[in-house]
This record gives C-alpha cells, sequence and structure tokens, in this order.
C-alpha cells in the first residue's frame, strides 16, 4: 500500500498533464489524439527508437537526481541547470584538450565533469548554510551566471578552430563507447544507472544517508539526534552537483554525433530544469527517478516524430512536464478522486 | 563579526558599482541621463512583479512562478497587442493573462492546498515550453518576432530623459500597494492572514477569498510587467524574454522584506545595474575591453550579493507558502 | 445540538451521535480525555466545522452555520484552545479586526472608545497598544475573551481556558466567568481537570470517545463517578512510590544560565542536584525557563554561565551525542518536534540520536539493517508499543505509542540520568499510568530522574523532590512532603507563601 499510492499519483499526474498538454493543441488546430499517437510511435515504435528514448533518458535521471537528493535534505536546489553547464565545460576541456591513454582518458574526463558541477554547488551550498540564503534564488542565479560564463569559455577557450559554433569534440580516447550502430546511445548509461544504484545505497544503507533524510523530515529532531545538519546539506548540495556535471559529461562524451558544446549550449540547455518534473514523478527516488526519466526520455525523443509528423512544436512536451509538476503540487487532487471512487 | 563583514560587503559593492561607472564616464563620456533612462525601463518589470508578491506573500501565499507569468504575458501581450492594434490593449491584455495565472495558482493553493513553491516551479517549467510553442504556433517562427512599431507604447520626453508611462503607473502601483497594505480595512486583514488566518476565519471574514485577492492581483501586476517587456522596451519578443527577471523580482521581494516601497527601491538598484551592463555593452571603447558575457551576469551577481548581505534581517508572516484549513 | 456527527475528510470518526443543550445563564462543563471529541463538538456549535450529520436548534429554531461569521450572528463565540490571535497586532487591532466599522479606510481611533467602554464594563484591563505576542498569556487570553465578547456574543465558549494560566489567573477566571453568567450569559467550559469543572460549572456533560457517556448537575456529582465516565474505568490510577534513600548526586547544576530565543536570558542563574535513585520534579507554568533548561542539558541550547556536573565531572561544552556518551537519556518535550519524523518508519526512529552507535553500523558508515530491525522489534515487545511491525511509519502510530517508542528507546541507552519533559502530556490514560510507571522503575533501578512537567499532579506524584520554577529561577526546592497544590500553586505564580523560603 505504501508502495502503490505514490505510483498512482505519479500516474494521474501524468495522465492529467498529457490531456492538459493535449488541450493546448487544439486553439492551432493541431489534433491532439494523431500527435500523440506519433509521440509514442516514434518513442517506442522499433528497437531504434527505444535506444534513443534511453539515450534522452539519461541526463534526465542525473539531473532529476540533484533534484531529487535536495528535495531529501529539504532544499529546493534547482541549480542542476547551472552545475550542468560548467559540468560539460570540464568534460570538454578534459576530453579535447588533454591527450591520455584511452580508458584512463574517458575516467579523467567524466571526473572532471563531475567535479566541476560539484565545484558549481559549492558557492550556494555555503551561502545557504552561513547566511541562510534561500537556495531557489542563489541556484537560479548561479545557473544564469553559468549559461554566460559556458558560452564564453566555450566560444572564447574552447571553440573549434574555422567553425565558432561549437566547441572542440572529444577525442575518441575520451569517448564513451556506442552501444548499437546508428543509435546515440553510449555505455554512459550505465554510468548514470549505477550513479544512480549508489545515490540510492548512501540515501537508505549509510549514516550519512540517514543523518541526511533526517534533516529534511524533521530538522530539530536532527539537532537532538546530533546530526550537524551544515554537513548534511553540503552533501546533499555537493551530491546534486557531481550527479549534474555527470549530467553535462554525459551529453559531451558520451553523446554522438556532436560530442561537443554547441556555442549556443543548445544540446544540453533546459535538461537540467527537465529533471525537476523527472524527479517529482520519480517520488525524488533515484530508482523511481530513473523509471521516470525513461518515460520523459520517450516524450522528448517522441516529440520529434510528433513535431515532425503532426506539426505539434516539440516544445510542447516541455509544458506538458510543468504541467505534470503542478498536478503533482496538487495532494487534494488525489484525496478527491479517492473519494469519488470509493462513492 | 557579520555586522563588520556585511558593511565591508556593502562598501565593496557600492565601491565597485561607483567604480563601474566612473570607468564609464571617462572612457566614453557616458551621459548619467541614458543610464538613468535604461535603469528605469529595466526597474519597470521588476517592480511590477515586486510589488504584487509583495502583497500576495503578505497575505501568506508564495508565487515562485513569476519568471513563468512574466515569459507567457510577453507573448501574450504582443499577441493581443496585434489583434487589436494597439499597444494599450496588449498591456490590458497582458495584465488579464497574468491575472488568469495568477486566479488559477490561487485557486490550487487555497482550495486545492497545494505545495506553492512546487506548483510555482510547475508553472516556470511549463513557460519554458510553452513560450516556445507559442512562438512557433503563432508567428510560425522560432527566433525572435518583432511586431510593427506602431505597437510600441511611446516614451514621454522629460528632463531626465525618455520615460515609459508604464514606469509612473509601476511607481504609482507600488505607492497604493503601500496605501493599501497600511491604511486601508483590506490591508489590515490581508496582513492578518499572513500572520494568523485561524484569527481572520473566527472574526468571520473568508480567508479564502484575501488570498485569492492577493493572488489575482499579484499575477495580474507581473502581467503588466511581462507585456511591458516587448511593448515598451525591447520592441519584440524571444523565447527567454524575461531572463530570470522573475527570480530577480523575487530578491526584491526578500530584501525589501514585503514592503512594496522598499521592494521599489530595490528594483531600481536591480534596474540601474542592468542599466550600467546595457550602457557598457554598447559603448564603443568600453564593449571590446569587457567581455559582453561578462556584463551579462552583472545583474544576477549584484542580486547574490545583495540577497547574501541582507537577509536573516527580514521579518516574514508566520504563516507563509502553508495552506489554511480548519481541521 | 441533536445528534451530531462528525467524520474527518481522513476517515476519522470524531463524534458519534452526540446530543448537548444549553440553557441561558448556566455554565455547563464539557469533559472528558484528550481525543474524545469535545473540542469538535464546539468546533460545530462555533461554525468553524460543518457537522456530517445532525441538527442544530436556537430557541427551537434549526440553524445552519457556514462559517464562523453565521455563528458569531446567532450569538455564539468560541475562545480557542490556541489563542486566534494576530501576534504582531495590537490589542486593540486583534479585537478589531473582521468589525472595523468602515470597509475602506482603517480608522481605529472611533473604535477605541467603544472597547474602552466594553472593557469597563466588563471589568477587563488590557493594554490596547502593545502587540500581543509581548502580552503574558493570561492577558493575551483577556483580549481573546475581550474580542468574541465586542461581537456581543451570548454563548462563551472556553476550551481548556486553563491549561497555560496558574492558580490564581484561574481564581481570576472563575471569578470573572461568574459575572458573566450573572450578567446572563451561558458558557461552555471545555476542559479534561475533574477539580475545575466541579469548582465552576453548574451542569457536566461527559464525553468519551465522541458519545456522551454521562450528564449529571453538578452538586451531585462526584469526582469518581466523573472519572468512570471519563475513562471508561473506576479510577485512574496511582503510580505507587515506595520510599527509598538517595544515593549520590549524580547531576550537579551550579549557577546555570541559559539564553532563549529572544536572546534575553531564560534560565537566571538555576543551582540545583538530582541524586540516584531519586524524582527530581521541577513544576511551573510553561514559558518560564523549563524547555531551555531541558535544551541546555540535553546538549541543544548553549550555556551562557555556571557549570553541569555529571558525576563530579563538567559537563560542557555539550552536544546531544556528547550528552548521550556521558549518560544523559533525553525525552524531549515535544515528540513530534524533536523526538520522531512522523515519515520515518518504526525502525528508523527507534536509532534516532542512536544512529551513530557502532552497534548500529557496519564499516565505512553503513547501516546495519539485521541489527536495527532486531532492536526495533525488541523496542515494540518490551515497552508495548502497538505497532504493525518495525517498517511501519510512524505516522500510522497513536500518540500513545509513538511516546511509548520515544521512552523505549531513550531508557535502553542505559543512561545514569533520565531527562524527562513533558513525558505524558497529550497522551491517553493507560499510556500515561505506564510511562509513569517506567519512571518510577527507573527510579528504583537507582537511576537520577529529572522530571519537568507542567502537569501539577504528575510532579506531586512522581517526585522526591521537587522545585518550582518561575521567570528562570527556582522559587522553593524541597522535598514532596514539604509542598502542597496551595503552595505549588503560588509559587507558579511567582508568589512565595509566608514562612517559607526555597
Amino acid at each position: 500500500m505504501r508502495g502503490a499510492r505514490p505510483l498512482l499519483e505519479s500516474l494521474v499526474a501524468i495522465g492529467v498533464g498529457l490531456i492538459a498538454g493535449g488541450l493546448l493543441m487544439l486553439p492551432f488546430g493541431y489534433h491532439p489524439l494523431r500527435a500523440y499517437q506519433a509521440l509514442f510511435q516514434g518513442a517506442f515504435g522499433t528497437l531504434h527508437d527505444v535506444l534513443e528514448t534511453l539515450a534522452f533518458a539519461t541526463p534526465l535521471m542525473l539531473t532529476a537526481l540533484t533534484f531529487g537528493v535536495g528535495v531529501r535534505a529539504g532544499l529546493f536546489n534547482i541549480g542542476a541547470e547551472g552545475q550542468m553547464y560548467i559540468g560539460a565545460i570540464g568534460a570538454v576541456w578534459a576530453a579535447s584538450f588533454l591527450s591520455l591513454p584511452p580508458g584512463l582518458h574517458l575516467l579523467v574526463a567524466t571526473l572532471v565533469a563531475i567535479l566541476c558541477g560539484a565545484l558549481w554547488s559549492l558557492v550556494p551550498a555555503l551561502l545557504k548554510i552561513w547566511r541562510g540564503v534561500h537556495e531557489v534564488i542563489s541556484t537560479i542565479m548561479f545557473n544564469w551566471i553559468a549559461f554566460h560564463l559556458a558560452m564564453y569559455l566555450a566560444i572564447r577557450y574552447l571553440a573549434e578552430p574555422g567553425r565558432a559554433e561549437r566547441t572542440r569534440p572529444a577525442l575518441p580516447t575520451a569517448r564513451y563507447p556506442i552501444l548499437a550502430e546508428g543509435s546515440t546511445l553510449t555505455a554512459v548509461i550505465f554510468v548514470a544507472v549505477l550513479f544512480c544504484l549508489a545515490v540510492y545505497f548512501i540515501l537508505w544503507g549509510t549514516r550519512l544517508g540517514y543523518e541526511l533524510r533526517l534533516v529534511g523530515e524533521n530538522p530539530e529532531a536532527a539537532r537532538y539526534a546530533g546530526v550537524r545538519i551544515g554537513w548534511a546539506l553540503l552533501w546533499s548540495f555537493l551530491i546534486g552537483g557531481m550527479a549534474a556535471g555527470l549530467a553535462g559529461a554525459s551529453q559531451i562524451i558520451g553523446r554522438p554525433p556532436a560530442w561537443s558544446l554547441y556555442a549556443t549550449l543548445g544540446n544540453v540547455a533546459t535538461l537540467g530544469f527537465d529533471g525537476i518534473g523527472v524527479a517529482l514523478v520519480g517520488r525524488n527516488h533515484p530508482l523511481g527517478g530513473i523509471l521516470a526519466a525513461i518515460l520523459f526520455g520517450a516524450l522528448q525523443h517522441g516529440g520529434r516524430f510528433m513535431e515532425y509528423h503532426a506539426g505539434v512544436v516539440s516544445e510542447l512536451v516541455r509544458a506538458v512536464n510543468g504541467l505534470i509538476v503542478i498536478t503533482l503540487a496538487v495532494p487534494e487532487l488525489w484525496t478527491m478522486l479517492r473519494r469519488r471512487l470509493s462513492r | 563579526m557579520r555586522g563588520l563583514l556585511q558593511r565591508l560587503g556593502w562598501i565593496g559593492f557600492i565601491a565597485l558599482a561607483l567604480g563601474l561607472l566612473a570607468y564609464g564616464f571617462e572612457q566614453v563620456g557616458l551621459k548619467p541621463v541614458s543610464l538613468l533612462e535604461a535603469g528605469l525601463l529595466a526597474m519597470t518589470p521588476l517592480a511590477l512583479a515586486a510589488v504584487g508578491e509583495c502583497v500576495n506573500e503578505k497575505a501568506g501565499v508564495v508565487n515562485i512562478g513569476l519568471e513563468g507569468i512574466l515569459l507567457i504575458t510577453a507573448v501574450a501581450g504582443v499577441w493581443v497587442a496585434e489583434q487589436f492594434g494597439s499597444g494599450i490593449a496588449g498591456l490590458v491584455g497582458g495584465m488579464v493573462i497574468g491575472a488568469l495565472i495568477g486566479l488559477v495558482l490561487g485557486l490550487l493553493a487555497v482550495y486545492g492546498r497545494s505545495d506553492q513553491i512546487i506548483a510555482g516551479m510547475g508553472l516556470n517549467l511549463f513557460a519554458l515550453g510553452f513560450t516556445p510553442y507559442l512562438l512557433m504556433s503563432l508567428w510560425a517562427f522560432p527566433g525572435i518576432h518583432i511586431f510593427p512599431r506602431e505597437l510600441m507604447i511611446p516614451r514621454w520626453i522629460t528632463p531626465i530623459g525618455q520615460i515609459s508611462p508604464v514606469t509612473l503607473v509601476a511607481v504609482l502601483l507600488a505607492i497604493l500597494a503601500h496605501i493599501l497594505l497600511h491604511h486601508t480595512v483590506l490591508g489590515f486583514r490581508i496582513r492578518a492572514v499572513g500572520e494568523r488566518p485561524e484569527a481572520v476565519d473566527v472574526a468571520g471574514v473568508r480567508v479564502d477569498r484575501l488570498r485569492l485577492f492577493t493572488s489575482v492581483l499579484g499575477g495580474a501586476l507581473c502581467g503588466l510587467g511581462g507585456a511591458f517587456m516587448p511593448l515598451a522596451w525591447f520592441g519584440g519578443v524571444v523565447k527567454e524574454i524575461s531572463a530570470g527577471r522573475g527570480f530577480i523580482a523575487l530578491a526584491c521581494v526578500v530584501f525589501a522584506g514585503l514592503e512594496p516601497l522598499l521592494a521599489l527601491a530595490a528594483a531600481f538598484l536591480f534596474g540601474l545595474t542592468e542599466g550600467i551592463a546595457y550602457a557598457v555593452a554598447v559603448t564603443p571603447g568600453v564593449k571590446e575591453r569587457i567581455p559582453f558575457y561578462f556584463v551579462n551576469m552583472l545583474p544576477y551577481i549584484t542580486t547574490l550579493l545583495v540577497v547574501t548581505l541582507v537577509i536573516g534581517r527580514r521579518r516574514f508572516p508566520r504563516t507563509i507558502g502553508r495552506p489554511y484549513a480548519r481541521e | 445540538m441533536r445528534d451530531i456527527h462528525k467524520v474527518y475528510p481522513d476517515g476519522t470518526v470524531a463524534l458519534r451521535g452526540v446530543d448537548f443543550h444549553l440553557e441561558p445563564g448556566e455554565i455547563v462543563g464539557l469533559l472528558g480525555e484528550n481525543g474524545a471529541g469535545k473540542t469538535t463538538l464546539m468546533k460545530i456549535l462555533s461554525g468553524l466545522l460543518p457537522p456530517t450529520r445532525g441538527e442544530i436548534r436556537i430557541d427551537g429554531r434549526p440553524v445552519r452555520f457556514r462559517n464562523p461569521a453565521d455563528a458569531l450572528r446567532a450569538g455564539i463565540g468560541m475562545v480557542h484552545q490556541i489563542f486566534t490571535l494576530v501576534p504582531p497586532y495590537t490589542a486593540l487591532e486583534n479585537i478589531l479586526l473582521g468589525q472595523e466599522g468602515s470597509m475602506l479606510w482603517l480608522s481605529k481611533d472611533r473604535a477605541r472608545d467603544q472597547v474602552q467602554r466594553l472593557l469597563q464594563e466588563l471589568g477587563l484591563s488590557i493594554p490596547l497598544d502593545v502587540p500581543v505576542e509581548l502580552l503574558p498569556i493570561g492577558v493575551q487570553q483577556r483580549v481573546e475573551i475581550a474580542k468574541v465578547l465586542y461581537r456581543g456574543t451570548q454563548v462563551l465558549i472556553l476550551d481548556e481556558p486553563t491549561s497555560a494560566l496558574t492558580p490564581l489567573e484561574v481564581a481570576e477566571l472563575f471569578r470573572f466567568l461568574r459575572d458573566l453568567k450573572a450578567g446572563g450569559r451561558s458558557i461552555v467550559f471545555i476542559t479534561h481537570k475533574l477539580r475545575e469543572v466541579l469548582e465552576i460549572s453548574d451542569r457536566i456533560v461527559v464525553l468519551r470517545n465522541g458519545r456522551v457517556t454521562g450528564e449529571i448537575s453538578t452538586p451531585e456529582a462526584t469526582p469518581e463517578q466523573l472519572a468512570e465516565w471519563m475513562v471508561g474505568r473506576a479510577v485512574v490510577p496511582r503510580v505507587s512510590r515506595s520510599p527509598r534513600p538517595p544515593g549520590e548526586a549524580v547531576l550537579v547544576v551550579r549557577d546555570l544560565e541559559v539564553i532563549g530565543d529572544l536572546g534575553l536570558p531564560a534560565v537566571k542563574g538555576v543551582s540545583f542536584e538530582v541524586r540516584a535513585g531519586e524524582i527530581f520534579g521541577i513544576a511551573g507554568v510553561e514559558g518560564n525557563g523549563q524547555s531551555e533548561l531541558a535544551q541546555a542539558l540535553g546538549g541543544l541550547r548553549p550555556i551562557r554561565r555556571g557549570e553541569i556536573l555529571l558525576d563530579g565531572k563538567p559537563l560542557t561544552p555539550l552536544t546531544p551525542i556528547e550528552a548521550y556518551r556521558r549518560g544523559i537519556a533525553h525525552i524531549p518535550e515535544d515528540r513530534l518536534r524533536f523526538g520522531i519524523a512522523l515519515n520515518f518508519d518504526v525502525a528508523e526512529n527507534s536509532i534516532l540520536s542512536r544512529q551513530w552507535e557502532p552497534a548500529f553500523l557496519r564499516g565505512w558508515g553503513r547501516l546495519d539493517w539485521g541489527q536495527i530491525l532486531s532492536f526495533a522489534g525488541r523496542l515494540l515487545q518490551q515497552f508495548q508499543v502497538i505497532a504493525p511491525g518495525p517498517r511501519a511509519l510512524a505516522r500510522s502510530l497513536s500518540g500513545g505509542n509513538q511516546q511509548k517508542l520515544v521512552v523505549g528507546r531513550e531508557l535502553t541507552k542505559e543512561p545514569k540520568l533520565i531527562l524527562a519533559v513533558h513525558p505524558t502530556r497529550g497522551l491517553d490514560v493507560a499510556s500515561t499510568a505506564y510511562i509513569r510507571e517506567l519512571l518510577v522503575q527507573m527510579r528504583d533501578a537507582g537511576k537520577a530522574v529529572l522530571l519537568i512537567s507542567a502537569d501539577l499532579d504528575e510532579v506531586l506524584e512522581l517526585s522526591d523532590r521537587i522545585a518550582v520554577m518561575y521567570e528562570g529561577k527556582f522559587l522553593g526546592v524541597g522535598p514532596v512532603e514539604a509542598f502542597t497544590r496551595e503552595t505549588i500553586g503560588m509559587m507558579m505564580g511567582g508568589i512565595v507563601p509566608q514562612g517559607r523560603v526555597g
């Protein structure tokens, strides 16, 4: 029973979000059913599509982790976006400008990205712990600073000579192997899933995770239990930053065909914000996040088909994401529904 | 120790700002009037969003979806203006749509007992996708949409430069909001409902209506700010038109401790920063030396600095963000 | 009120068919345990909650209240247990709220005269221009009553009005209520205290489990009869406490000063000792520094001056974990605030504050779930906690069982000193008796027990020695035999009886 209700709530929210999204198509003369049919066909129609859906899901499960680990510690950390930009910059630098043996190069590039993400989360964390600056404001400001900083670095220092629109691509020694011919899914998905599993283990299998969750559930009880609250918050930010950094890396050294960062940041932008919806649908649980990421990956990959076949702009998928989040914010919806059903 | 750091921070910040200003003046003979002009323009949407949110939060309702409202009403305002062939109609349209969004959020918060932070963030995420979708669906063009020049709200030429009438409306609204909160019965009840909704309820005043009212009011002001950006400032609309202004407005609210007049002052400060950034970015001789990307960061860095320095000294209503239920 | 039923949206059945009537000019005592449905019934009468079934008639005419405004118009007003005052507003503003007179501009001067006239009539003295958050609880209550009466109320409902008052203030309140009655108003007095209901009421209605279990006119009532109606059992069991010679001093506190949340000293130079094998009880009205004292001893609040010695060795600076290591178990004052996490399961709560113990960990900071689950299972069994199992959420347990879980967790820490703060507040009779007995067992086993409680009966029943705390200081310290209810009552109000010095 404890497991069933959150799942049902998520499903209801997804349903409401999709229906509301369909309603948004009507004024512009699109056909919602045809659009959604194209979307799901596009997402799961062939094995190739399933692999693409998984490729889209990879960064989402990580940015969802950033938000989810924050919520577990009572934070509303929406800094995944900026931490991901900086992680991506770190990955570009390590993968394209260092020269290392295969294997090691891949490892170093991944770790540099993770470190960069964590570093970018450090300042909002310290501001929160020392000055009580609300993380919504600090992380959003850091997202925008990261946005301009990443563009600057990408264009000024990391650009591919002669091609200003993107950075130098990752060297072959720093690329994750592609899993199937013609697909953009690489072995980085295994790293992402492993990361999620590791965080799951930390949260429920260690003293650190116990204390972190206790701070989120009841900060006063945490104080009574002798938990050093600042440390718990710091770890929550850092784990989140690492996840976001890895998400950034996954789009550089784990995603063909570009293997690089666009100067507009177009191939990473909004993945951090998308993670918020993914996390909430996955109930801020690392494993739930994996499932929810696959669902949202399907929406994003299928969205491109929808645009092609039904003419509906694929960005609508992001709007649906927002509608799902709004629905999940209303617990009464579930209560009302249950009352209706039990009658 | 903390007080000292705080003072040092302020001094450093003011010195930095003055230094930048002096540098600009010296290099290119930058006119203070144009700086003030740019600052007042940048202030307007911030002030409108922040003043509305001050009243809303006084009643105990938080809307962190200001960014989303700014985005949606910017596009919607342009569309309405084009339909009616009038910029003013566009501003009114933005207000109405902002009010409607505020109403929906208010209904969810009051009757749905929603988590207001998550609902507001949901609105932001929604706008992130809905804005480009609207741009494409309305004008079939993904980039910038430029509307006819005659729809622009004309600016008044005054001794201190060209000023948009909407800016004056924003200042007026801030004063009115102050009067509303502190000198009227309605404001007396709004402040009470944020502190202790039970007290208002047992006194026979409807908690739900008060909170719906402030939510709609906040949405409407924010919507005016959203429509202002394209129709009285930029002359066009892009999908990231608000660029975090909704969150900067939230920072103004925090800075102001929910007092509309202080929020106006904070908006002016942030607006001026943006004005400086803009002036630096367009002035020949300066723009080559300071990378445009760093100039663009200025408003966000200022926001962070100010919030870091003033936080903790403000008192917020006790029930802020919490739904009220009798049971 | 006839055949009132109430089912809350979450499915809790609060009232199962209650009939209640009220005559003009009488005081009715509504008696019952926590959760009996007293407050729910009166919230329905005052329009705050709609009944699920049943009807309300006034002078024979059926009425339906959709909100408190309707009830106020019908002359019914309620003074809630948790006051409904706007803390930063002045008394005048609080009285005016909802009755501002004009719809547009706020003008307080016109209303001021009216309010002052009313206060004079009632014989209440209230400073009108001070924010109510700065007023003492007793004065806040007067504001709350004045607020209700300003609306022309004929029926006044008071929910547990004495819980935060000193005995002197209670006497004053009772005098005031009798005056109101003489003026023709009717009063409903909600309480769980037999003594009070016998003193003030004309008629007593007893509720248990959402039903009326008895109704009697006060002169005919006996405490035994009322108690049986209230708890369904003949008498509340008293904990037996055999005399026992105390041992060595375990805890010594010297000249302790602790700063409160407002930055002012809350504990102002307190010295005492607690010996092995004794229960040292600290009585007092809440808010006189007891919380801060307990938090300082539990390592939750830094001390400003003075020293704390445990077994003769100094104990500062103190963290909660250090306090535990040195042998202090802390049953915190508010379990929902400090003691448990509602969304954690029983097993997770059973190691709250013990999560660092090597017994519950394997290498690298990993939790040893096998150990934790079996420990939680043992706790459930040993301390009679009724729970579906160690994996059930704490939220699903009743208040009494949550508290037994906390008490069990603390008592199994093998402490030298047990810090028990309001250990039975808000609990049912059975859990209360059980927890009191556990504390006495601990005493008999040679532990030192420091009991802090606002429940005077609890302190008198359990303690070997007593101190009364008032405004951060001890007014009297001595063996329990040296105190009577009356002397403690006066000290709780800050008055040291003649011929006694603490």
